[in-house]
């Protein structure tokens, strides 16, 4: 799937703005779920990181609608509701923005296995580089093995959001198409 | 408007530079969280204040469901569970005889001595309402905080020790740093050596044990407890038990914040030092009678706990931790 519309003509209407914020209030919705302060599992694991896969998502298919300034705003949500250091999360989801930007004529063609790859590929970025700037902060090294868990689970949990962003970006073109 | 910013952004001439822009403002925020922190504190405090009532309406579904979910599970060991558990009903009821005779004695001893009783540490008890497990962090949300006059560093605790302290307090909520987090750092005590020490959170389930001041054994299975020291923590609250032997030690914690439902949050205050040195006895070195402190004018009240107004029914503190 490539840029299909114009979507910053004449973007006027109310309805308009909100199908171009869908992307980075789906994000937001998904960092507020991962961050839900339930845990089923007592603790035993980790939450992933959901709101990657809306970044993944978007910035392969519609950069115009996740730029960098959404993500680094999506990243210090994910670091506030998580009670985690500011700026780490905002770190490798842009970390992650960077792979993705620049290797999108590759990554857009792939599908299943592929994408998951992919996928697989910007949430190691993404954590490799929080893992560097968390140990930085803390002068020492940090155990892997919670971040290690965290990016199985959200990878795990990607095919399952694949979906669900595949629904939510086809109703984002029909509102801007019928909207003008 | 957003649009327009946002086409400025993939702009061809400036491309990279909103990518760079942002990955900067990103890092400066991490270097800068470490040293004013306070900022995203407060607004993590306003955001838990806010989101508290939600948060306590979610929380009791979701922990039945987790309890049922955990109870099928323990279905299939139920019989071996039991078996074990009079096993152990057997054994600490011999412990409670041997615990009620040396309670006597250390009774009469303390009498005998004229030494002063601990002083009990007020508390306030509130209900955990959030947790969050993360490769950076490991906090819980409690419904209580500076209007119930929670403060940053008391320590928080349940029937079986030491989980955390206070680190963020909003009006109505309250930020728990566990042990196991990063960012925790306790001072404690090994028994019987005397040994004191350091529990370094390090994210994992047991964190590790630095050895500090002394140079006793330290043994896998001995017990540890807060020293004190810094005046924040009050001393001899259980946190665990030693784990490993020498640099690679660690502690198996007493408390799990996973099933940790009500906590007590300790109000310890250090107590104040004598105002004079007091005369000692020259043949004994005890205290005489007349040494004894000065009774104030008005005797202090005596401890009462306060409790969360929102945690009504929550049981009452183990005798154990009532120092």
């Amino acid at each position: 799937m490539t840029e299909r519309t114009p979507l910053f003509v004449n973007m006027t209407s109310p309805v308009q703005l909100f199908g171009t914020l869908t992307p980075v209030l789906v994000a937001l919705l998904l960092v507020i779920i991962a961050n839900l302060p339930i845990s089923f599992t007592g603790g035993l694991l980790p939450a992933p990181a959901l709101a990657l896969a809306a970044i993944y998502f978007w910035a392969l298919n519609r950069p115009r609608l996740m730029p960098p300034f959404a993500v680094l705003v999506i990243g210090f949500a994910e670091d506030l509701l998580s009670g985690g250091p500011p700026g780490l999360w905002a770190t490798g989801f842009l970390a992650a923005y960077i792979l993705i930007d620049r290797q999108r004529k590759t990554f857009i063609e792939l599908t299943g296995v592929g994408t998951l790859i992919a996928f697989t590929g910007a949430m190691l970025l993404a954590g490799g580089a929080a893992y560097l700037l968390a140990s930085a902060i803390y002068l020492r090294f940090v155990p892997l093995p919670p971040l290690l868990l965290e990016t199985i689970l959200t990878v795990l949990l990607y095919p399952l959001l694949d979906r669900p962003l595949h629904w939510a970006d086809r109703s984002i073109t029909r509102l801007l198409h019928s909207t003008g | 408007m957003a649009g327009s910013g946002w086409k400025w952004a993939r702009g061809r001439g400036t491309k990279q530079l909103p990518l760079i822009l942002c990955l900067i403002i990103a890092v400066a925020t991490a270097v800068a969280g470490r040293t004013q922190a306070a900022i995203f504190d407060h607004a993590r405090a306003a955001l838990s204040d806010w989101t508290a009532p939600a948060l306590n309406g979610l929380k009791a579904p979701l922990t039945a469901v987790q309890n049922w979910t955990a109870g099928v599970g323990s279905m299939f060991t139920v019989y071996s569970e039991n078996t074990e558990l009079k096993r152990e009903n057997a054994e600490l009821q011999k412990w409670q005889q041997v615990a009620l005779s040396l309670e006597d004695r250390l009774r009469s001893y303390q009498q005998l001595l004229n030494a002063l009783p601990d002083e009990k540490t007020p508390f306030i008890t509130a209900r955990v309402i959030g947790e969050s497990s993360r490769p950076f962090v490991k906090t819980m949300i409690l419904n209580a905080g500076s209007t119930e006059q929670v403060a940053k560093g008391q320590a928080v605790v349940n029937e079986r020790g030491l989980l955390g302290r206070i680190y963020v307090t909003g009006e109505n909520t309250s930020w728990v740093i566990l042990l196991t987090d990063l960012n925790s750092r306790v001072p404690v005590v090994i028994e019987p050596s005397h040994r004191r020490a350091l529990v370094i959170g390090d994210n994992t389930p047991s964190p590790q044990l630095e050895l500090d001041v002394g140079d006793g054994p330290v043994q896998s299975g001995d017990r540890v407890l807060t020293t004190g020291d810094g005046g924040l923590l009050p001393p001899d609250v259980p946190v665990g038990l030693v784990s490993g032997n020498g640099e690679g030690a660690r502690v198996a914690l007493f408390a799990s914040p996973s099933n940790a439902d009500a906590v007590n949050i300790l109000d310890y205050r250090v107590p104040d030092l004598p105002q004079a040195a007091e005369p000692l006895s020259a043949a004994t070195g005890q205290k005489t009678a007349s040494a004894k402190p000065a009774a104030p004018a008005t005797p202090p009240a005596p401890p009462v706990p306060r409790v969360a107004p929102r945690a009504p029914d929550t049981a009452d503190i183990p005798e154990e931790l009532d120092r």
